[in-house]
């Protein structure tokens, strides 16, 4: 049933070849936009999470907690936050003595001084600051618990840095949407004024809204799929020239094309769909 | 099948008919004679619901005046088969593909219904060895018989044509003429207007006259009522009119 008016919608693709590569680069150059802030985006989401994956929180112990009460608190611990590690006050001490590494200074601190403590690594969904503050607050009531640190500062500009990149992606979203509907509006009008003759005659003859509409729908789908395959080759384009000097740049996974090429697909079905219902009514009787 | 009930056309100032009333019945055959500018083409713009009467009321089958929505308009269009009198064929597409269109709008989409509907229609107005050929490829006398074949591809129930043999020698005239009278036999009402008198006596029938968009002659159709032998309907079931539940009755 379908076929007809695939053959319909290709056969005004190429009697109107000119119209057709000027729909195809306008809408490229939106979705280009589009692809370029996705891929910005997924770079920049995994930064995030992999800086995110080192979360942590370090909840200092009291001298005094004995082996039985710590082990009760890491049950307890992965219960309620996450996984933790225990980090004796030797094993602190050695990691100090790497870190700082000048004999000197070690040998003015003299004895240990560091307490034991739990290296904690927060569930997802705690890996925020509001949910990091509550956490660190409500770990400080246990008894064996003598402070809680997880570097709130930096944790507050990653959330904000999240945040951010979201309202980003939903102006850039809105921005390429109405784009979007603004040339394929103007570009079925032009098809159709091109077509009028033919859309009249149909008319005449009886057919339906949808019958007449229809091809010009499915043209705009080629069109749009055509633009998406072309801006994805421009973004990747980008992706390559950008690896050769930024270690790590990475182009958009399956997922992410599939849902680019199938939003923007929903997008034009839906904007031509309605710019048609709007065009046909000022053609034929 | 159609009736005008006082009805009244108005172009601006310009009076395009005025208080015309008629009816026609299924199976009819009618000419519709009148000068030009008479109001014929009005008329028959008035039936396919391609324009409003200012007043008066046009009914269709069950369809019964105001203005329809654009489906009921559409499916008012499927049941009526229309000849134009400049063809109004698509010049990008072949013979074939111009009357597969008006069979692809009825609703058969399938190669396996449209195909043979087609090449029989076709058939049936002698174009079958030109349906490759492109409307400008053909004579004016192959035109008109492509613009028949679309309008009777479906067999609709009522069949309009406007000036069909207006650019016509004779003998294809006089083909198109014993065409349309064939496809009334079988059972559809056929509406020819012309402002020729010699084509109304060739296509016979009931004849009504306009006269600068007035009625003269032939409203009614008692006196001229051809009953369809019951045999040739059966073999030839034309379309009904439509029957939409509830037209709209919006301002004339």
């Amino acid at each position: 049933m379908h076929l007809f008016f695939w053959r319909e919608a290709w056969r005004s693709f190429q009697a109107h070849r000119g119209l057709a590569l000027t729909t195809v680069f306008s809408l490229a150059a939106a979705l280009a936009l589009a692809g370029v802030f996705l891929l910005v985006s997924w770079n920049a989401g995994q930064a995030l999470h992999w800086i995110g994956d080192r979360r942590e929180m370090i909840v200092y112990l009291n001298d005094d907690a004995g082996e039985a009460q710590v082990q009760a608190l890491q049950a307890k611990i992965g219960e309620l936050y996450g996984t933790s590690t225990f980090v004796s006050r030797a094993q602190a001490w050695e990691e100090f003595t790497t870190q700082v590494g000048d004999p000197e200074i070690l040998k003015a601190v003299g004895t240990n001084p560091l307490p034991a403590s739990l290296r904690v690594r927060l569930r997802p969904a705690l890996q925020n600051f509001p949910a990091m503050s509550e956490c660190a607050k409500q770990l400080e009531q246990f008894p064996e618990v003598e402070a809680v640190r997880f570097g709130g500062e930096w944790v507050q500009r990653l959330d904000a840095l999240n945040a951010g990149a979201r309202r980003a992606a939903v102006a850039v979203g809105l921005i390429v949407a109405l784009a979007m509907v603004f040339v394929l509006h103007n570009t079925l009008r032009l098809a159709v004024l091109a077509r009028r003759q033919q859309v009249e005659i149909m008319i005449k003859l009886g057919a339906s809204d949808g019958f007449v509409a229809t091809p010009f729908v499915f043209e705009a789908l080629l069109e749009t799929l055509a633009a998406a395959a072309v801006a994805l080759l421009l973004v990747f384009g980008l992706q390559q020239a950008l690896a050769q000097r930024l270690d790590g740049v990475t182009f958009l996974p399956l997922e992410w094309i599939a849902a680019f090429v199938g939003g923007a697909l929903v997008l034009a079905w839906i904007a031509s769909a309605a710019a048609l219902g709007r065009i046909l009514r000022t053609v034929g009787a | 099948m159609i009736q005008f009930e006082h009805v009244t056309k108005r172009y601006g100032e310009r009076l395009a008919l005025d208080d015309v009333s008629w009816r026609m019945n299924e199976g009819e055959r009618v000419c519709l004679l009148g000068h030009s500018a008479a109001g014929k083409t009005t008329l028959l713009r008035l039936i396919t619901h391609e324009t409003q009467p200012t007043s008066g009321t046009v009914a269709i089958g069950t369809l019964r005046g105001g203005r329809l929505s654009r489906a009921h308009r559409a499916l008012l269009r499927r049941t009526i088969g229309v000849i134009y009198e400049d063809f109004r064929l698509l010049g990008d597409r072949s013979v074939f593909e111009n009357v597969a269109l008006a069979v692809r709008i009825s609703g058969h989409f399938a190669d396996s219904d449209v195909i043979p509907r087609t090449l029989r229609a076709l058939e049936e107005v002698g174009l079958h060895g030109k349906q490759a050929a492109l409307p400008g490829e053909l004579s004016f006398g192959e035109r008109q018989r492509c613009a028949i074949a679309r309008a009777i591809v479906n067999r609709p129930a009522i069949l309009l044509a406007d000036e069909p043999t207006g650019a016509l020698e004779p003998r294809s005239a006089a083909e198109v003429l014993a065409l349309l009278g064939r496809i009334q036999q079988e059972g559809a009402a056929v509406l020819l207007g012309t402002t020729r008198p010699e084509v109304d006596d060739a296509f016979g029938g009931r004849r009504i006259v306009l006269e600068d968009g007035r009625l003269r002659e032939g409203g009614a159709p008692e006196h001229a009522f051809m009953p369809l032998p019951a045999a040739q309907a059966s073999q030839a079931p034309h379309a009904a009119p439509p029957a939409p539940p509830a037209p709209h009755t919006g301002g004339a």
